[in-house]
């Protein structure tokens, strides 16, 4: 009797595996529902689990370009003309994001708007027109978007993408989501297609729906994309970034009052390890996104002024609604960051002094107990907020399954408690470091920061308050001689308007 | 003693505080669980009410939605207005949502009230310096209390007011909110040094977008523009004020007492609360807050008589902009004037209109092509952006944008164009609603210029009544040259 349970239960379980195996089969579209009966919206995630780390070498921002002439283009049957003039009414628009290993596209719409907007949005996708109007227009914008805005408009973001070049050089991740402008040019329409063709199969896609669509709605949205052909893109096998070797700096020169810097470093875990929630809370310590709670925040901003704010991410952090972070920018490979916002150019050196100072701080000393407490009540709380809307829900329910969990938010609620002080210290001294960082600094005159850093000159400070705090005073005279080890070789220079011509960092450095 | 006005119908006001909400989330509810529950007292019904999930409370709130397709409902959510003695007034909107509630506190102190030569960028400064906390709950212990609460919160400046917001979850800590929130907004306390500290903050708040052309692009229009008025200044300010600020710690004081006051405040929440509990603590943290009764006058400004225009050298490479603006009228929910013009900017320049399609998708001389008409409190500017690609064609997209303007003076628009962006609009408003602090976010603005959120409503009821010949005759009216203000920005060849 025994026997045959235990045999019974072997066989329902066999059949389990069958069937879950069949239902997630890898050639085969997979979905995300959150059906809420009644509602009067519908939310949109079409999820891709294909990104620009996809796109071919020399080809750089193929990924960007062919998803946006599906999102910024005609259908065969429509102009993209016509399809804005019948979105209008409807306030509707298809949006996309591409990330490294993601690219989603999304909308919400009115249900009375449901079928009409429905069928424009899949012939985007599942019939797209690839007219040549289009595909120049996104391309040349796409151009103008690296060569003018990122470089010349946007400093802090302009930062920021530097650090990912420096951190990830020769890997896959090591371009911009857009390319480069030598890669752009070099693209043709046949390219698109190509590369639509390959990667715009039903295994790499995922449907998201959430809200009040009709009960058959889903089965009709997957029947229509069904038409895809079956397969995926094998799963990325991500060589490992390269670990900074001491302090590698890259000074972006151009013409500017304010020096805008992002350093970090690759991490060995993300989301889905059980060490993140750890980190998690000495990243919101020591620099949680645009919180007072931060405390680069609190000691570069609030107790010295030096600008508009400091913080620190154990992954990679997009904002989203507010300030809470966006979705579907999961990735398999994490690093660790800090973001310092543009501060006057006279101070730069001091600033950076003082955040590397603050690092080593924390990965010398932890995090106090008191602050621990603080942080993960914190978390706990503000994590609560985190998928208000229906957009935000349905990303955070896919980015849960991404990392293996059933509902991340809910586990932050079972997980955090658990956490103990020496848990989040154990972790800051096994992940973080303070000697070995790649920085990026966007500023003026880079040749007489590269002497100051490599003479380790001293770099006081002035402020506008002759009444500056005792305890504030005496410890920059410590940040002004905090020794940076920097060696000559390390640093390089290089004018502004030579990046994301072409792969990687620009050729031949000062 | 509370002056109390409270709107919807009969039933759904507060000495029955069953609102519409309660309704429609019993409505739904029952079509779900296959029962009747409207037969149930509110006491009941509100005890059932607390249990429902948080799913099923989002779906509330967003069940509402089918309602916003009439004008006259836009806004359909009951609200309650109260006026304490003291001037400050309470706009209430229980949700009976059970996670969170959205405690948004404006000021009516934007640029507007800059009004002394060389304060511009002062109710932004101020804004900065309300979180430096008081004597009885110092700054770290207020930003303690708010990260241990897990809050959203921050603060913005407009140019009409400032917005203090406090995201929560949580019904049981609305009273330590209002106690603090209160307590920092009667009792601030700053010194100089603390002052001079925080004005290098806005220095360095200035630099966080001096990469961004389109910020001076902006600057430069309302430089031009205006003669008088306050709005000829940015909420951030001009650099040499910025850069005097530190020096300013007794206007700071005149600042707060002009403005950080009850009667020149209001209060506006939304989400899970009771509105006697939260007219109770209202009452309770806010009652002696002193009026100001200051009289702001602003600068009147003078009919422009002749055309601008004004060009900024960008140092480094940069796509090229144009931007142009006419002085055109205050915000209304009476007068026909701003809701056509409205209505008007999105026939003409939206992404659906034939002159967009034809410079940015067909011709692609435009990166962009946008109309902004800001709703203010003073007349202020009708202004038509546009990111072109090449410096060349800078004179030909003016040319096409005033060719449209005067398009729109000799013919009426088509019926069906204007019909759509009717429901665009309607949509578009209807979409920014699905959560509690969509709701209270879309409303601050409009509170800010009425205080009542059926100023919505009579907006969206005045939006219907448009007809091609009002917005003609605003065309005619508005866009005249010389009453226009063009500038322009290119960039440089500098690395």
């Amino acid at each position: 009797m025994r026997k045959h349970s235990i045999l019974g239960i072997l066989v329902l379980g066999l059949l389990l595996m069958l069937v879950t195996c069949a239902k997630k089969s890898p050639n085969k579209l997979s979905s995300e529902l959150l059906p809420l009966e009644g509602n009067p919206l519908v939310s949109f995630r079409i999820l891709l689990n294909v990104g620009s780390a996809n796109d071919p070498q020399r080809k750089e921002g193929l990924c960007h370009l062919a998803f946006s002439l599906l999102a910024e283009g005609g259908s065969k049957s429509l102009t993209y003309k016509e399809i804005q003039k019948k979105f209008y009414p409807m306030a509707a628009a298809v949006n996309l994001s591409v990330d490294k290993e993601m690219s989603v596209f999304t909308g919400t719409i009115h249900k009375d708007n449901l079928i009409e907007y429905y069928t424009l949005f899949k012939d985007m996708l599942l019939d797209p027109g690839f007219r040549q109007e289009d595909f120049t227009r996104i391309k040349t914008n796409q151009i103008d978007f690296l060569e003018k805005t990122l470089v010349g408009n946007r400093d802090e973001q302009f930062g920021k993408e530097i650090l990912n070049l420096m951190m990830y050089e020769g890997h896959a991740f090591g371009h911009h989501e857009a390319g480069t402008v030598e890669s752009l040019k070099s693209i043709t329409l046949d390219n698109m297609k190509e590369f639509y063709k390959n990667h715009f199969i039903q295994g790499n896609i995922i449907i998201g729906l959430a809200g009040g669509y009709p009960e058959d709605f889903p089965q009709k949205v997957m029947e229509d994309f069904s038409v895809l052909p079956e397969g995926y893109t094998p799963h990325l096998a991500l060589g490992e970034p390269r670990m900074p070797e001491g302090l590698e700096i890259v000074i972006v020169e151009k013409k500017t009052p304010a020096t805008a810097i992002s350093m970090g470093f690759p991490l060995p875990i993300s989301r889905a390890d059980d060490d993140f929630f750890a980190l998690w809370i000495a990243g919101s310590h020591f620099g949680e996104h645009r919180q007072h709670l931060s405390l680069l925040f609190q000691k570069i901003r609030e107790e010295r002024g030096q600008n508009y704010g400091d913080y620190a991410y154990i992954e990679h952090f997009i904002q989203g609604r507010r300030k809470y972070p966006a979705t579907n920018y999961c990735r398999q490979q994490q690093y660790f960051s800090i973001w310092i916002r543009p501060l006057a150019n006279s101070n730069r050196h001091f600033v950076l002094r003082q955040a590397l100072r603050e690092l080593k701080n924390l990965v010398e000393e932890g995090i106090p107990k008191q602050r621990f407490e603080l942080t993960r009540t914190y978390l706990l709380n503000y994590t609560k907020l985190y998928a208000q809307t229906l957009g935000e829900r349905l990303g955070w329910q896919m980015d849960s399954h991404y990392y293996g969990y059933k509902d991340f938010l809910t586990e932050v609620q079972k997980r955090l408690p658990r956490i103990t002080h020496e848990d989040v210290n154990r972790a800051i001294k096994k992940y973080l470091n303070y000697e070995n960082i790649y920085i990026a600094v966007i500023t003026e005159d880079g040749k007489s920061l590269k002497e100051a850093l490599v003479a380790y000159t001293p770099s006081p400070i002035s402020y506008a308050n002759p009444n500056m705090p005792k305890d504030v005073l005496e410890e920059d005279l410590v940040i002004q001689t905090f020794v940076l080890d920097v060696k000559p070789e390390k640093v390089k220079i290089a004018p502004a308007s030579e990046f994301f011509q072409k792969a990687g960092l620009p050729e031949g450095l000062e | 003693m509370l002056s109390q006005r409270s709107y919807g119908p009969v039933w759904a006001r507060p000495q029955r505080m069953v609102c519409l909400a309660h309704k429609f989330l019993l409505y739904f509810s029952s079509q779900k669980m296959g029962t009747i529950y409207f037969l149930c007292s509110p006491r009941r019904f509100h005890e059932m009410t607390k249990f429902l999930s948080f799913t099923l409370c989002i779906f509330f709130l967003l069940s509402v939605a089918p309602a916003l397709l009439h004008a006259s409902t836009i806004f359909p959510y009951n609200y309650i207005i109260e006026e304490l003695d003291n001037g400050l007034k309470v706009v209430s909107i229980p949700l009976q949502n059970p996670q969170i509630i959205s405690y948004y506190t404006i000021v009516r102190s934007g640029s507007r009230n800059e009004i002394e030569p060389g304060k511009s960028g002062f109710a932004h400064f101020f804004e900065h310096m309300m979180f430096k906390g008081t004597k009885n709950v110092p700054r770290e212990a207020y930003h303690d209390f708010l990260t241990k609460l897990g809050a959203g919160t921050n603060g913005y400046t407009a140019d009409d007011y400032t917005c203090y917001f406090v995201v929560f979850a949580g019904r049981e800590n609305l009273e330590e909110v209002i106690k603090t929130e209160a307590d920092r907004f009667i009792n601030l306390y700053y010194d100089e040094e603390m002052l001079k500290t925080e004005a290098s903050v806005i220095e360095g708040e200035y630099y966080s977008s001096v990469s961004n052309p389109g910020r001076r692009l902006s600057e430069l229009l309302r430089h031009t523009a205006f003669e008088n008025h306050s709005y000829k200044h940015s909420v951030l300010g001009y650099l040499e004020d910025i850069l005097d600020m530190p020096n300013q710690f007794e206007y700071s004081q005149l600042y707060r007492k002009r403005f950080y006051a009850p009667d020149n405040s209001i209060l506006l929440v939304a989400g899970d609360f009771e509105h006697e509990k939260l007219m109770e603590y209202v009452e309770k943290y806010y009652g002696n807050w002193e009026p100001s009764s200051y009289p702001l006058i602003t600068p009147k400004e003078p009919a422009q008589t002749e055309a601008k225009r004004a060009h900024y050298d960008w140092s480094t490479k940069t796509l090229p902009r144009l931007a142009i603006g006419f002085h055109g009228p205050a915000y209304s929910d009476e007068k026909i004037d701003k809701p056509a013009l409205d209505l008007m900017a999105e026939i003409a320049f939206s992404r659906s209109s034939p002159l967009y399609q034809k410079l940015v998708i067909e011709e692609q001389k435009c990166l962009t092509l946008n109309a902004y008409f800001g709703d203010t409190r003073d007349p202020y500017l009708l202004i038509f952006n546009s990111i072109v690609k090449k410096d060349e064609d800078l004179p030909s997209v003016e040319e096409e944008i005033f060719k449209e303007l005067e398009r729109l003076k000799e013919e009426p628009v088509d019926e069906r164009l204007l019909a759509d962006v009717k429901s665009n609009i309607k949509y578009s408003f209807a979409l920014r609603l699905g959560t509690t602090d969509g709701i209270a976010g879309s409303l601050a603005d409009y509170i800010n210029l009425a205080i009542d959120p059926g100023t919505v409503n009579k907006l969206f009821n005045l939006y219907e009544m448009v007809t091609p010949q009002d917005i003609q005759n605003m065309a005619k009216k508005y866009f005249l040259k010389t009453n226009s203000t063009v500038v322009t920005l290119t960039g440089g060849k500098a690395k």
